[in-house]
């Protein structure tokens, strides 16, 4: 037993984080990009796969699938994603197309645009929120702009 | 007909038992051939060639991951179906190809499932297994649309078929480990940052699957491909997808 080899390699795939998605979507983790800390990447960020962010990323960010944003992750760009779970900082519009999780030491600062959102006690959230799905929201907030207009036409008569 | 290439440490004498036993073993599965054997002076691409134009039809690799990079790095271009032997230690591409090392490997030769595999393509030459960048001030653009940065020095490994393993700190007993898929190539880039007076610490690595990229930086860098070692100042790196034709097991990682 001394001289017994160390345990076979594949030891990374069960210590890797496992990021747990909401319940109802689905996750192919076969491609996995991941920004470590202490790297700053700058443009169109964009993958086909899940991403998980550590690190510093300016400019945008686009995956159809998982993104996730560690706790000390900075984010000055804006976000589109399938699902997301944000830990750190993200300045910036943020388009979910399902599942959007803030947890506590999350700190937004821009507009937020989700199908469905979830917020823990002590996330900083500065900006709008829309979320499809409530009949009316678009008619009233198509309304005063109608009404702008017509007073736009009135006055450009007189 | 089949050509087998012999790397030149198979010369040792540990290893005549093994090669006795897998000649036998080709030989009763009726797919023995000529036996050519590598040195440092000759040129694989020349000698796949010339067996080729006389009738060859598969090629055989045997020896280990330094072979297996050594020769296809060479001849990724010619017209021919790809096997591989692995016998003795460090072998790992064996493993992501379902290949089991020594006389078993000739059962996965003689079944021929054959795969096509992809290929990196470096500045003006090919790598089947890893190409490694010394640690460096670097720069990586992906795919011409974004660039992944350090404060410090980074080192950058590219996986094709040889699996990556790394080790978080001396203290760290496990090696930690990620097969590269096939489809596309995976980089590894690991930044560093110094601690105490003189010395520097690995970050966690960063991920990316791509299919091209670049890596730039002012002053020359060392970059090692299947164990050629060239100093650089821009590197491209990209995809060829299909190149070789490579008989494969059935327990292979892709």
């Amino acid at each position: 037993m001394i001289f017994q080899k160390s345990t076979s390699k594949n030891v990374v795939e069960e210590e890797m984080p496992q990021y747990e998605t909401p319940a109802g979507t689905e996750r192919v983790d076969e491609v996995e990009t991941v920004v470590g800390p202490s790297v700053n990447v700058e443009g169109d960020f964009a993958s086909e796969g899940n991403i998980i962010i550590k690190g510093t990323v300016s400019g945008s960010v686009h995956t159809s699938r998982f993104l996730a944003v560690e706790q000390g992750a900075k984010i000055m760009a804006n976000v589109r994603a399938g699902t997301a779970k944000i830990s750190g900082e993200v300045k910036g519009n943020l388009k979910i197309r399902e599942t959007l999780e803030l947890t506590s030491s999350a700190k937004i600062l821009g507009d937020i645009e989700t199908r469905v959102l979830s917020v823990e006690p002590g996330a900083l959230l500065f900006g709008k929120i829309s979320m499809p799905g409530i009949e009316g929201a678009e008619t009233r907030s198509a309304k005063p702009r109608v009404t702008r207009r017509g007073e736009e036409t009135a006055e450009a008569g007189e | 007909m089949y050509v087998y290439l012999y790397d030149n440490f198979l010369r040792q004498k540990k290893y005549d038992s093994v090669i006795k036993a897998v000649e036998v073993r080709l030989t009763d599965y009726g797919i023995a051939g000529k036996i050519l054997r590598l040195n440092n002076f000759i040129d694989p691409k020349q000698i796949i060639d010339d067996e080729i134009k006389r009738g060859a039809k598969t090629v055989v690799i045997v020896g280990n991951d330094a072979t297996f990079g050594y020769v296809l790095s060479r001849a990724a271009t010619c017209d021919c179906t790809f096997g591989f032997l692995p016998i003795g230690p460090s072998n790992t591409i064996s493993e992501v190809l379902g290949i089991q090392t020594g006389i078993e490997a000739c059962d996965v030769l003689s079944k021929r499932r054959k795969e096509s595999l992809d290929v990196g393509w470096m500045n003006n030459r090919y790598f089947v297994s890893q190409l490694h960048v010394l640690p460096a001030k670097l720069k990586v653009v992906y795919d011409e649309r974004f660039a992944v940065t350090a404060n410090e020095k980074m080192e950058v490994i590219v996986c094709n078929l040889q699996p990556f393993y790394w080790k978080k700190d001396k203290k760290d007993v496990s090696e930690q480990v990620v097969h590269p898929q096939d489809g596309k190539l995976e980089a590894f880039l690991r930044p560093l940052t110094k601690q105490g007076w003189w010395g520097y610490k690995y970050e966690d690595p960063s991920v990316f699957p791509f299919e091209e990229m670049e890596i730039v930086s002012d002053s020359p860098f060392t970059v090692e491909a299947d164990g050629k070692v060239s100093k650089e100042v821009k590197v491209k790196i990209k995809l060829a997808h299909g190149k070789i034709d490579m008989i494969v097991g059935r327990n292979r990682k892709f």
